[in-house]
Order: structure tokens, then sequence, then C-alpha cells
């Protein structure tokens, strides 16, 4: 082989490869966060309107006439793309925007789900509702675990009978 | 007051920007920030290299020997002839302050290295490969241009600052990975100037020895045509034999100087350890 295709290589191992590999994450990570999104949206539409609250104390005019628990978990993994731009963001500091819509996603789905699930048990309304989120693995970039963030939506479901 | 829900407009928990762009401005800055870090020390070691005059570093590096070589026995008759040939060569280089050493590494790898208080390590290797004492004078001769324009010493430095540039930024994976790229594209750069230079005072050298250049380069002439095994160490840390050629014979034209004369053969008194 001439020395330059073993140059060529060598610069196409060192930095094509992690390129390929990032835009690879970037295009397919983008395509399923945008099809989240979608589909959080088009469920919160359908959800308008439906009361969740956290309020611990009701409204004095509901009869309440059945309470329980519901809850609603998500974890969503963060991708190879959203990792790297992190860890370069990581060197001076500021606001993590690839990590911003994982959050977002993570919360809106947990809340979605809790609420899908007591208004599928014919509930009326849901209050107390409390947020909290658990780191499940180590998000540094060292190959240990998949990285990603869990958010668990809990909240008082109530069957009315009047209000 | 009744509660009327609506829709929320927009959500405020999401940067609008697009994750490209955010992407691209941190690589494209953190870079050109790395670079600029990068080229700041680079100059500081050059800064330094003042700081030690060739007495204070012959001092220092005084009957010194790089732990990672295996030389040959100081009664070889092959170090002989290499340090008759070094004393020849370095007559025409009047103003250097080295006294100038050589050592035989006992490797089959054909190299020869520069290192600081004036040695020179050639390896068994290259001694078996090289076919005339002016291929050969050449080689040496390249080496003490690195002497002269001190870049042994500068190496040394500036592998000890990029140390603990790394070592400061080997907090993330990714930015050190970022860092070393351009580390590489960097000294890649400078290295292949430092040894251009070297390059010409080795010719220059050559040519008051011999009054020509007549098969000073014949040996990468070889290396290009038969390539890797034995000669891998050498391509890895000199530039590759075409350009080099190229840009030889390109010097000597300009300076006008005789590609054609007698060339010294080579004879080596026999190694007694030789079998």
């Amino acid at each position: 082989m001439e020395p330059g295709t073993v140059q060529n290589l060598n610069l196409l191992l060192q930095f094509g490869l992690p390129l390929a590999l990032i835009l690879f994450a970037y295009f397919i990570g983008s395509m399923l966060e945008k099809r989240h999104f979608r589909s959080i949206g088009a469920r919160e539409d359908a959800l308008h309107g439906f009361p969740v609250t956290t309020f611990r104390n009701l409204p004095q005019n509901w009869q309440v006439g059945q309470a329980e628990l519901v809850t609603g978990n998500v974890v969503v993994s963060l991708d190879y793309f959203k990792r790297i731009i992190a860890g370069l963001r990581g060197l001076i500091g500021g606001r993590v925007k690839t990590y911003e819509p994982l959050l977002d996603r993570a919360r809106r789905e947990a809340v979605l789900r809790m609420v899908e699930s007591a208004k599928s048990r014919g509930f009326d309304a849901v209050v107390n509702v409390r947020l909290d989120t658990s780191r499940l693995a180590n998000s540094r970039g060292n190959g240990e675990g998949t990285a990603g963030v869990e958010m668990l939506a809990f909240g008082t479901a109530l069957k009315l009978d009047g209000r | 007051m009744k509660f009327i829900p609506r829709k929320a407009r927009n959500d405020v928990n999401v940067s609008p920007e697009h994750p490209l762009v955010e992407a691209t401005t941190l690589v494209v800055g953190l870079g050109l920030i790395f670079a600029v870090i990068l080229v700041a020390l680079l100059f500081l070691v050059d800064l330094l290299l003042w700081f030690v005059p060739p007495e204070k570093e012959i001092r220092m590096f005084d009957a010194w020997l790089p732990e990672d070589i295996a030389t040959v026995a100081v009664d070889d008759p092959r170090l002989e002839t290499l340090e008759a040939l070094l004393a020849r060569l370095s007559r025409h280089w009047p103003d250097a302050k080295y006294p100038f050493r050589v050592e035989i590494d006992d490797s089959p790898q054909a190299n020869a290295m520069a290192y600081p208080g004036g040695l020179i390590v050639v390896t068994a290797g290259l001694i078996e490969q090289t076919q005339s004492e002016n291929e050969l004078s050449f080689i040496l001769g390249h080496e003490l241009g690195h002497f002269h324009n001190r870049d042994h010493l500068r190496g040394l430095g500036r592998g000890a600052l990029l140390l603990i540039l790394f070592t400061a930024i080997s907090s993330s994976d990714n930015s050190a990975a970022l860092g070393s790229s351009i580390a590489n594209l960097t000294l890649s750069g400078f290295s292949r100037s430092q040894e251009a230079k070297a390059d010409r005072f080795g010719l220059a050298l050559v040519h008051a020895e011999y009054g020509h250049v007549a098969d000073a380069w014949r040996f990468f002439s070889r290396i290009n045509n038969a390539r890797g095994g034995l000669l891998q160490s050498y391509l890895a840390t000199h530039p590759p034999p075409k350009d080099r050629i190229d840009r030889l014979a390109g010097y000597a034209r300009e300076q006008g100087w005789s590609s054609d004369g007698s060339v010294t053969p080579l004879d080596w008194p026999q190694d007694p350890s030789a079998p």
C-alpha cells in the first residue's frame, strides 16, 4: 500500500468513524425526539380540560366518592450526540441545551401516563401531583451503563360525586 | 372565579436553538481556543530555550543516556568510524558548542536520534542499511541540524507541556480527544518545518565535506521503494521519503550544488561480537 493511502486510512479511522457515529446518533436521535414530541402534543390535546393540580386541599364544593394513588413513570435515554456536546459544554459551562428536551419529554410523558391511567379507570381528576426523578446510570461518557433521565409522576386520583 | 384551562402556547423548558448550531459553535470555538493556547505554549517553549544555552544544557546532560536504548559495547569498532565521520562533519560547523557524542543502539530498526547534551544515537539497523559514507553523512548532518536548531530540547519541552495540558482537560474524554486531534495537526506542521530545516543544514554539511551532494538522499530513495518492516521506526519519526527527496533535490539545485561526484564507500570494521 502507498504511504498516502495508509495515512488517509488512519485519518479516516481517527476522525471519520467517530464523526459518522455522531451524525448517525444525531439523525436517529432527533427523529425519535420529534416523533415523541408530536405524540406528547397530541395526547396532551386529547386530555385537555382534565383537572390535574398540585393542590393538597380540594375545592369546597367537590364531593369525593373514591380516591386512589396513580403513578406514571418513564426513562428516556440520551444519545451519543447529546453526550458529546454536553461533554464539550462541560469545559466552559453554560446551559446544557441538548439535555433540556430530555427532561421536558420525561416530565410531560410521566404526567401523561399518570393522567391516562387515571382517566382510563374512570377517575375525574388528579390532585396533589408530585414529580420525582432519580439517576439510573452514570451520565459520564465512560461507557458504564446507559445514561438517561427517569421521571416519576404520582398523585391522588379522585372520583367525584358532584362539584 | 371560574378556572378556564388553556393550552400552553410554547414550551419555555426547551431552548429554541438548533442542536447542530450549538454543536458547531462549541467545536469550532473550543478548537480555536485550544489551538491558540497550544501555539502560545509552543512559543513559550521557544522562549524558554533562551534560558538554557548550550553550555548549560551540556552541564545538565553530561554523559546522560536515555533509558530506553540498549547501547552496544564501548569497544565496538563501528563507534570509531562513526565518531571520525561526525568529527569531520562538525568541522564545517565551527560555532558548534556541543561536544558531540555518538552511540549505537542495538536495534534492528533503522533510525537516528538527537538527544540533549550533543548525543546522537544511531541504530545498528541504520548502519546495516546505509550503503555509502555519503548517505550516512547526510543522516548525521541532519541530526546535527537538529542541534543547530535546538529541536531536541524543543521536543522535550513540548512533550512536557502537552502532557500538562492534556492532564488538565482529561476530565472530559470527548474534549481530550478533540484536543489531541488539534495537537497532532498543529505539531505535525511544526515538526515538518523542523525536519526540513535540519535537512537543509545536513545537506550543507555534506556539500562542504565532499564538494557535491551525490548519494546524499539515496537512503531515502531506497526506503521509498522498500518500506515497512525494519524502516517503520525511521518513517514514524521522519517525513515521507518522496516529499523529502523532492525538497532536497530542489534545495541542491537552488544552491547550485552538484549531485555528481565520487561516492565514498563505507567499509565497517568487523564487529567482534557479530556471529
